[in-house]
Formats: structure tokens, sequence, C-alpha cells
């Protein structure tokens, strides 16, 4: 059926509607970054700046250790999502293949998890990442984004792994694949747009984090990228605008490469005539 | 199957565990006497450019005199400091020199965190500091921190609409009813006398509730009741008679914050706004070319008191190296570096020997020299002994100064609620 002129030009115009209400904020982000204090005070705020200039730039990189920050917080993102997703999918396998009284509880305690506040559970934490000798580490604070992001992780892939048809996996194992054969080679294939999809919301927690890592981050030169731009806010709200908003254009450019890279595979639609019905 | 999951599981755990070899550096060296050589670490929370210079300045300046303290400065910021030290203090692994503000140590001093540093501090350290101020970091004749940098709330003022209107504002003080009469005489053909930014109006309140001798509270921690009468009803009257009566006050900038005002003082919308002292460094940064500007007199009710709230430098109570720590406040409390430091963040040092050096550098220009007179008023307020303040000021002075400044109740009703109010949130 073919769609009427009238209706694909009503559908296009709500995606460009769409399109400004998600990308406005940025535009505002990098016009705001162009500004000079003088700008930014003006009783008409205008969309585009007037004087555009790179000082906010240069003052972002060469005194708050942005960059450093920016490494330290893609080292840790990276490394979260890895061991998220290392850990998060033999575990949703399981518990959505395997039929156990188990399931309810734990599927249960995933989600009691995701209600302790964070100011709740940082002093336990740190008392027992301390004597670990994991404060002021990486290590430190990728573990703890990585328990952090796993019960969520485990509902998504859950859901993904369910979605994948048993009838592949019986027929692999008609024609005599092993049960890891069978998760390499047909379920992890089909489950990418779920890995992906995972690996994105793990990322994106751990490249936002501010509150762990204040608490457990002390030595400058770990500082996340959050707690380099929390530095921009000073004592009874002042705030340095013009570099903060040239600090975040900055931080959004890695997280803006990584979706742009991942999304492609993002790819949906690949189980359709996998099973005839 | 199962040994299939438990081979990937133990992977996970071994990559895990592989990445844990990093080293955690939370000692800071060991023992603490005087010959051995130690390092200290000192969080700043500077903010400004110029601050961050000075402060770095202050620590070489010192290591390079004391081989055997070193200090390591540490960048932090004032975003959740509280928590974070928090969990610090919970762990032991505060820094050795710790920059917070009064109002945030109280409750440390309190739960016994702080060191007292007050045999560790010099006479003249201690000479140079009001004892009001002292007041504010002191509990039971013991010396938790040294405060180092005040502000106060101001009067900023458009010198060009002054002019314009006759108005010379010169003398010692600033008398509310001058303000007021000033506001009036600015108010005209769609411009405000006054922007006053007071979208969180409680600390204002308070501060300047001091210039009338306001209370708000008698006693101290758990036991103190809530005093509301006349005189700590003063302030919100008078500004609510500037904004409802004499209409000189704009009533929408009553919601705003204190640096949302400024666009609308630059744009000669409002002939004066009134901000903590230090929205001059904002002003001085970005007001358009050719604004003039001026910082009147400081305020003067029955006297020109207003609550100090300094910043403080304290030392951990669990500190290995208390002593040497407290050595390196009562340096960094040198005139010359206090000085250094409140002027990089145009805030006022606490001692008189600092605002002399800032005013002699200064010149008394951007309105320093009014900026620093406003500062030899300051003292402790009664709010600043109070354990449940924090609470009482989110939940119920906040919400009803907010409505009496909307005009939604009077006088009679605020003052009920801050008193009633008191007693519902100090269980």
């Amino acid at each position: 059926m073919r769609t009427r002129p009238a209706t694909r030009a009503l559908q296009y115009a709500a995606v460009v509607v769409y399109l400004i209400f998600l990308g406005f904020p940025l535009l505002w982000l990098i016009s705001s970054s162009l500004k000079s204090p003088q700008e930014f005070a003006s009783i008409t705020p205008s969309l585009l700046p007037k004087h555009a200039n790179l000082s906010n730039y240069t003052d972002a990189l060469n005194e708050q250790g942005l960059v450093r920050g920016l490494g330290n917080s893609l080292q840790i993102s990276i490394y979260s999502t890895i061991l998220v997703l290392i850990v998060a999918l033999p575990v949703s396998y399981a518990l959505a293949r395997f039929r156990s009284r188990l399931r309810p509880l734990t599927n249960g305690w995933i989600l009691v998890s995701q209600v302790f506040p964070v100011i709740l559970i940082v002093i336990p934490l740190f008392m027992i990442l301390r004597p670990l000798h994991l404060t002021n580490t990486i290590p430190g604070v990728v573990i703890v984004y990585m328990v952090w992001s796993l019960p969520f992780a485990l509902w998504m892939l859950q859901g993904y792994v369910a979605a994948v048809p048993r009838e592949l996996e019986e027929a692999a194992a008609v024609d005599g694949a092993t049960r890891l054969r069978t998760i390499v080679s047909i379920v992890m294939p089909l489950l990418r747009p779920g890995l992906i999809a995972t690996a994105m919301f793990t990322f994106i927690s751990a490249w936002n984090e501010f509150f762990f890592a204040l608490v457990l981050l002390q030595d400058p030169e770990l500082k996340t990228l959050p707690l380099v731009l929390a530095r921009f806010v000073g004592a009874e709200g002042q705030v340095q605008f013009g570099p903060l908003a040239a600090a975040s254009v900055l931080a959004t450019v890695p997280s803006l490469v990584f979706f742009a890279f991942l999304q492609r595979r993002l790819t949906s639609g690949l189980l359709s005539g996998a099973v005839k019905g | 199957m199962k040994k299939v999951l438990t081979a990937l599981l133990a992977a996970g755990a071994l990559v895990t565990l592989a990445a844990c070899g990093g080293n955690s550096n939370d000692s800071n060296g060991s023992g603490s006497g005087s010959n051995e050589k130690v390092t200290l670490k000192f969080q700043s929370l500077a903010f400004q450019k110029t601050t961050v210079a000075a402060t770095k300045k202050i620590v070489a300046d010192w290591n390079a005199a004391n081989p055997n303290i070193q200090v390591e400065y540490v960048q932090g910021s004032w975003d959740s400091v509280h928590d974070q030290l928090v969990t610090q203090f919970q762990g032991g692994t505060a820094p050795d020199i710790i920059h917070d503000e009064s109002a945030d140590i109280t409750g440390f001093i309190n739960q016994g965190y702080l060191a007292d540093i007050s045999k560790y501090l010099s006479q003249e350290t201690k000479d140079a500091v009001s004892q009001g101020v002292w007041d504010t970091v002191s509990k039971d004749g013991k010396v938790y921190a040294a405060p180092t940098l005040l502000q106060s709330y101001v009067v900023f003022a458009n010198s060009n609409l002054l002019k314009q209107a006759g108005i010379t504002a010169t003398g010692d003080s600033l008398s509310w009813d001058d303000l007021a009469a000033d506001a009036k005489k600015l108010t005209a053909a769609g411009k405000y006398g006054l922007g006053w930014g007071l979208k969180s109006p409680t600390a204002t309140m308070l501060n300047l509730g001091l210039n009338f001798d306001a209370k708000f509270f008698d006693g101290t921690g758990q036991d103190a009741k809530a005093t509301i009468g006349d005189a700590e009803l003063e302030v919100p009257k008078r500004i609510h008679a500037m904004a409802y009566t004499d209409k000189s006050i704009d009533p929408t900038s009553l919601t705003q914050s204190g640096s949302d005002v400024l666009p609308g003082f630059y744009a000669g919308k409002y002939g004066m706004i009134v901000a903590g002292n230090y929205v001059a460094q904002q002003i001085a940064e970005e007001a358009p070319k050719g604004f003039q500007w001026e910082v009147l007199p400081p305020l003067k009710g029955t006297s020109s008191k207003q609550a100090a709230n300094p910043q403080t430098l304290s030392v951990p109570a669990e500190g290995k190296h208390i002593e040497q720590s407290a050595k390196f406040i009562d340096y960094f409390m040198k005139a010359e570096n206090l000085a250094a430091v409140g002027q990089g963040d145009w805030l006022i040092p606490t001692t008189q020997g600092a605002r002399d050096a800032i005013q002699k550098a200064t010149g008394g220009k951007n309105g320093w020299q009014q900026t620093l007179a406003s500062g030899t008023e300051l003292t402790k307020a009664p709010f600043q002994s109070v354990q449940n303040y924090p609470k009482w000021k989110d939940q119920i002075a906040t919400p009803a100064f907010q409505e009496f400044l909307a005009n939604k109740t009077d006088a009679a009703a605020l003052g009920k609620k801050l008193s009633d109010g008191w007693g519902q949130v100090n269980q």
C-alpha cells in the first residue's frame, strides 16, 4: 500500500520537528561555547554568537586537565562496558533459558537493587574497597561501575535472549552443535543489537557518573570528566559558563563518536524470517 | 552447559581481577616526628584562575621553605564536597588539610571529625581575626578551623542612573530607609530601582537580619527554640514593602537567583541590585563596555552586622600529621597570602592585615573599598549553632519566605510558619 503524499509530508515534518527538539540543546551548547562573557550577560540572548571566538576552548583545555579527564573517562567507560558484557551475556542467557525457582528471586533482587540511592551505599562501598586498596584507582571505579550497571544490563539482555527463537538452538543441536558452539555461532550474532544497546547503556552510565568517582578518586591524575566539569562551578553557585560550555562540547564528542560507530550496527529485523511460521 | 557458564563467568572474574593491580596511594608518610619528612595532602576548592594560581604559589613557597613538611596541592570542587568529606572521614582518607566553609564543617565538628588546632596557631593569627569570626569555627573553647575568606551582601549600583537621579551614596553606611528612598527615586518609566534575586531567600534574610539584631533562634544544637518577633520580620517586611507598596523592586527578580538579575542590571532595567560581594568579579568581567558601576556603603539597620560564614581550613582529627598541617594553615593565614587568595576570588579576608593589603593593591577600586568595609562587621549568627537549621531552611523557611515575597501571605502568617515549622523539623 502506497503512502499518500500528504501523509508522507506530515511524517517528514514530524521527523524534522523531532530532530530540532533533539538537536537544539546541542546547537545551543555549541553556540554558547563560542560566546564571550558579555554575550552571556546580555538581556536578549541570541541563538548564534555575534563574535564567535575560541577562547573558552583555550581556557577549558589549558586550565582544567580536561584532556586527562577525557582519557580517564574513556578508559573507565570502555573497561566497564566490556566487563559488563562479559558477565551479563552468560548470566542473562541462563536467566532467560533455564527454568529454576531461583529465577523470579534473582529477577526480583535485580529490580530491588535499582531502588537503592547512591548515597546509601557509598560509605559501605568505600569501606569495602579501601582494605582491598581499590580506592583512588581506576580498577576500583571500573568494578563499582560494573556492579552498578550489571542489574539493568541483565534486564535488557534477558529480553533479547528471550526473543531468540529456541527452534534455532534446537536446530543447531540436531546438527550436532554443542551448547557453547550454539551460543557462539547462533545466539550471539542474533544478540548483537541487544549487546550493542546494552553496551551503549553501560558506556553512557559510566561516562556520565559523578558521585562514585568523586568519592573514590582523590588523585588529580585520575579524575574523570564529570569531576573536571564540576570544577567550572564555584561556591555560591558561581559558574564559568563559557569554559563549561566548551568543555561540555568536548566531552560530548567521544560519546557521539561511540554512538555513531555503534548505531550502524544496531540493526533490527535480523531475526525476521529466521524461523518459518 | 554448566561448565561453559562457569568458564565464562570465571573469565569475566579473571579479567576484573587482572585489572585490579592498581596501587592505592592513600598513605601520606608515617609518623609525625617533626624532623621526619612528611607529605601533606591539601584539597583546595579555589575556583577562580587567579585564586588557584595564588594558592599554588603559597604551597610552592611553603614547600621551598619547609623541606621536611611538603604540601601536595589537590584540586577539589565545591560541588558535593560535603558528601565527599563524609565518606573520606568514614574511611579515614580525608585530606590532611581540608578546605570548606564554616556552615558545612559545623556538623563535622559536632561529630568529632576535626582536630582542635588552637595550640598550633600562632598568636599573630589568633589576634588577626575578630572573635565573632573565630566563634564560627570554635566550640567549647576549642578551635577546629582557621577562617580564611568571607562574603557579605552588598548593594551594587549603576553609577549613571544614580547620577541622573541625583543620588550620592557616600559615608560609612547606607541605611535601609535610604535604600528604599533611593530605590523609589530610581523607579520610573518601566525601570525599577532595585533588582533582588531572592529565589533562595533564607540565607539573605537571616544574614541581613543581623542588621536589626534578628536572632531567629535561642539556644544551640537541638535544644534551640525559634524566636520570631519584630526584629526577625524587619528585613522581609522592608523588602516586601519595596516590592508591593513602593513598587520599587521588580517582583519578577524576587523569583530569580542572585546572578540572574545581572543582565537586567547591565541593561539599565534596575538601578541597583543586592547580591553577594563576589558578584563584583562577574560584573568586572562581563559588564558591557562603558558600564559604570559601584558598590554602595554597607547596609545598616540598628547596626551593619551580617552573619559570617567564612571559608575554612581544618585538619581531620584522625590525621597523622595534625601539627604539621596546622603549621601550614598558620602560614596560609599570613596577610599577604590571604590577600592574594581573597583578591583572586573577590572575597573578603578575615584578617585586617590582608584587607589592608587588598585595599592597597586595588586602591579601593571596583567596589573593593566598600566591600572590605562590609567585612569588618561580620560575626557569628545564632542560626549557625543550630543543628537542624539546614532542614528548617529547606523545608520550612524557604517556601515560607517565597510565599511572602510573592505576596501570598502576610507577615503574621510568615512568622507563624517559621515558628511552627521549627517545631515540626526539630524533633
